[in-house]
């Protein structure tokens, strides 16, 4: 069953387009995510959703019910707002039975919810308190008792961990996921952190532009990026473009510049099969590449490069390893794992070999170039190096 | 207590150096506000004479506030003051809230505008009142050119005149301190109610309106305790029917026989007056203040 449905909705300020012909349905007791950088529309299309703004165009369905044109009051979905918005002038009890209060509600019904849902966000000895005698962390407790009690058929939450330092994040973020089981209701999660959306959500929306460029489960849209934007934007990649020589049942061929006027081939998957001798671009996530001083046996499906290190970045969890390879430059992660007693570690400008397996070289499909914009082109040195080698 | 002890020495040469430097306003305030009402207070207890007063105790001045017809400005004092606050409440919390929610550049703009009649003075401003009002004045030769009305109207020397002019002359010391609460009101709050189901109207008197009681208090303050001394504007463009506290207290001092007793009598009753009201919005204010300090 869907909850929210999302039809063709756009919204225009002024000149500015923030959300562009979005097409989405949102399925029941799901918690999903719209994720991208500041500026995306994600935030416009939860205020859309939450009756703050009207789209310019399109429809926004909650159930089978049109709600597009409804004001916020009147629709079964209720916000956590970023700065959780909760009154100053009333205590925590007078906020969480606000919405109560507002429809009438008998006392003693009132009293026996507004407990019950304290305690359901473990603030239930806290009630008489105001706002500014409690923490970040029990503020957005409150915030989320305030929606909850009224039984709401979405939650929208807008950027709710923002405001709260690492630790508490990484809490709450396990805690909202235990209140999204015990409630059983459709949260929707907008955020700017690829992390949070990764770990809390059952599907997730990549957003740029206005625009949704890629929408799954987030280890489909981490391993199955559609478009350079989603690779980029979520965790760290490494793109390669090359020219595809041969293309088989189950991988391809290609044939890659290294800029200092040689090539090496490699192996790649794919999910539509380009023509022989056209540009494509791949990417490469960090860690799937093994670095190693000594070469590896030979493998049918393995790709292996040579390459010297530039950079070492030691990172505590792992290290990050900046190798060149002619004149492209590859992101390597290694775990710190004393598997190999032998091993002495790698050292600056030490030549290195790379090497992964085929299908963890994944191809993105080539309509996608357009969504990026400069500032998000010039983050990667590497990166636009290869959209520009790809745009000849 | 730890606080106390930690701050000992450097905590007292401060306050002895601010103790020092008030010490002047100190001083100004002591023989320019305190001595005079002492004055006043002894005053009130004397036996007029024709020009000045007799030094003999008596208590005739204040039998005669309440015995004496002068119920009546009190009376028409109050519902003056009343009315002028209302007025500006009013038409400034709309004022107040537009300004509050404007633009950045707008809202200096529109500010200036609330000040800008201070540039002018008060007497000529006044003055400006009567040639707008006058029986021949600009808004009659208006409404009349425009065949609105046949013959002049009356407005000029009415009490309306004089609640008009009021609320002209002290709309904006309702409007800014309004406007310094609301500026700070977080406006996401009003989207929060209304996410919570609250429409528009109920968002305003749930959120906005208790969040600017600070302002309101002393909107009203600022507002209502010149209005209730008023003199200057019932003089100007009242008439003699309706007489104000304040107008009754400088007649005693002007008019020979003067009677200084009875205008000390009078200006101290209204300013008990005006002090229990004050003790009144204290207390309210201090009774809002502990409820939130209960827990």
């Amino acid at each position: 069953m869907e909850d929210i449905v999302l039809k063709n909705v756009s919204k225009d300020f002024g000149a500015f387009t923030a959300v562009d012909e979005v097409n989405l349905t949102i399925k029941s007791g799901e918690l999903f995510s719209f994720l991208g950088p500041s500026g995306c529309g994600k935030t416009t299309l939860l205020r859309m959703i939450a009756g703050f703004e009207t789209p310019t165009q399109g429809t926004i369905q909650l159930g089978n019910e049109d709600i597009t044109n409804l004001p916020p009051y009147k629709r079964e979905v209720n916000t956590i707002f970023q700065n959780y918005s909760l009154f100053p002038h009333m205590t925590l009890f007078d906020n969480v039975a606000f919405g109560l209060r507002i429809k009438k509600t008998p006392k003693a019904e009132i009293k026996d919810r507004v407990q019950e849902t304290l305690s359901l966000v473990k603030m239930d000895d806290q009630a008489n308190k105001y706002p500014d005698q409690i923490s970040g962390g029990q503020k957005q407790r409150i915030a989320i008792a305030r929606a909850l009690i009224n039984k709401p058929r979405v939650l929208l939450l807008d950027e709710p961990l923002a405001a709260l330092d690492l630790k508490l994040r990484q809490h709450m973020l396990i805690e909202l996921m235990n209140i999204h089981d015990a409630v059983g209701i459709t949260f929707i999660y907008v955020t700017h952190d690829q992390g949070e959306a990764m770990s809390i959500s059952d599907r997730l929306a990549v957003m740029n532009l206005g625009k949704i460029v890629q929408e799954g489960p987030p280890d489909d849209i981490y391993e199955r990026p559609s478009s350079i934007f989603s690779a980029y934007f979520i965790g760290e990649t490494n793109f390669i473009s090359g020219e595809v020589k041969a293309v088989h049942e189950d991988y391809l061929e290609m044939s890659c510049d290294d800029g200092a006027g040689h090539s090496f081939e490699l192996d790649s998957c794919f999910q539509a099969a380009p023509e022989i001798g056209s540009r494509v671009t791949f990417s490469l996530r960090p860690e799937k590449i093994a670095i190693s001083r000594n070469k590896p046996r030979h493998q049918e499906d393995i790709n292996m490069i040579k390459g010297q290190i530039e950079d070492i970045l030691y990172l505590g969890s792992h290290t990050q390893y900046i190798v060149r390879v002619g004149k492209l430059k590859f992101r390597v992660f290694s775990q710190h794992k004393r598997v190999y007693f032998d091993d002495k570690a790698l050292d600056w400008e030490e030549k290195v070999w790379l090497f992964w397996h085929d299908s963890d070289t994944w191809m993105i499909e080539s309509d996608a170039l357009e969504m990026l914009t400069e500032a998000q082109m010039a983050e990667s040195g590497q990166f636009s190096r290869a959209l520009k080698r790809r745009g000849t | 207590m730890r606080a106390k002890s930690r701050h000992s020495t450097s905590e007292k040469r401060n306050n002895f150096s601010s103790w020092l430097l008030s010490l002047p306003a100190m001083l100004w305030l002591l023989c320019f506000f305190l001595i005079p009402y002492l004055i006043v207070i002894i005053y009130s207890f004397l036996t007029p004479d024709i020009y000045d007063v007799k030094f003999e105790f008596s208590l005739d001045a204040y039998r005669q506030v309440f015995t004496g017809g002068y119920l009546r400005p009190f009376f028409l004092s109050f519902k003056l003051a009343i009315y002028t606050t209302l007025c500006c409440l009013l038409l400034g919390f709309p004022v107040a809230y537009y300004i509050a929610r404007a633009k950045e550049k707008l809202k200096n703009t529109l500010l200036i505008f609330i000040i800008i009649p201070f540039w002018t003075n008060l007497i000529i401003r006044i003055f400006s009142w009567r040639i707008f009002l006058a029986y021949g004045g600009v808004l009659n030769g208006f409404l009349m050119n425009m065949g609105l009305i046949s013959q002049p109207l009356e407005i000029l020397r009415t009490d309306l005149a004089v609640i008009l002019v009021m609320v002209y002359v002290y709309l904006p010391y309702m409007i800014l301190p309004l406007y310094s609460v609301l500026e700070k009101l977080d406006f996401t709050l009003l989207n929060a109610a209304m996410d919570l189901g609250a429409n528009e109207v109920k968002a305003f008197f749930r959120i906005t309106l208790p969040l600017a009681v600070e302002g309101i208090f002393a909107g009203t303050l600022l507002v209502f305790i010149p209005a209730l001394g008023a003199y200057l504007i019932p003089q100007l463009v009242g008439n003699q029917r309706s007489l104000y506290v304040g107008q009754v207290i400088t007649y005693k001092i002007k008019n020979i026989p003067r009677n200084w007793p009875m205008a000390s009598a009078l200006s101290l009753t209204l300013l008990l007056l005006v002090a229990l009201m004050l003790l009144f919005m204290f207390f309210l204010y201090k009774r809002r203040l502990a409820r939130r300090r209960i827990s």
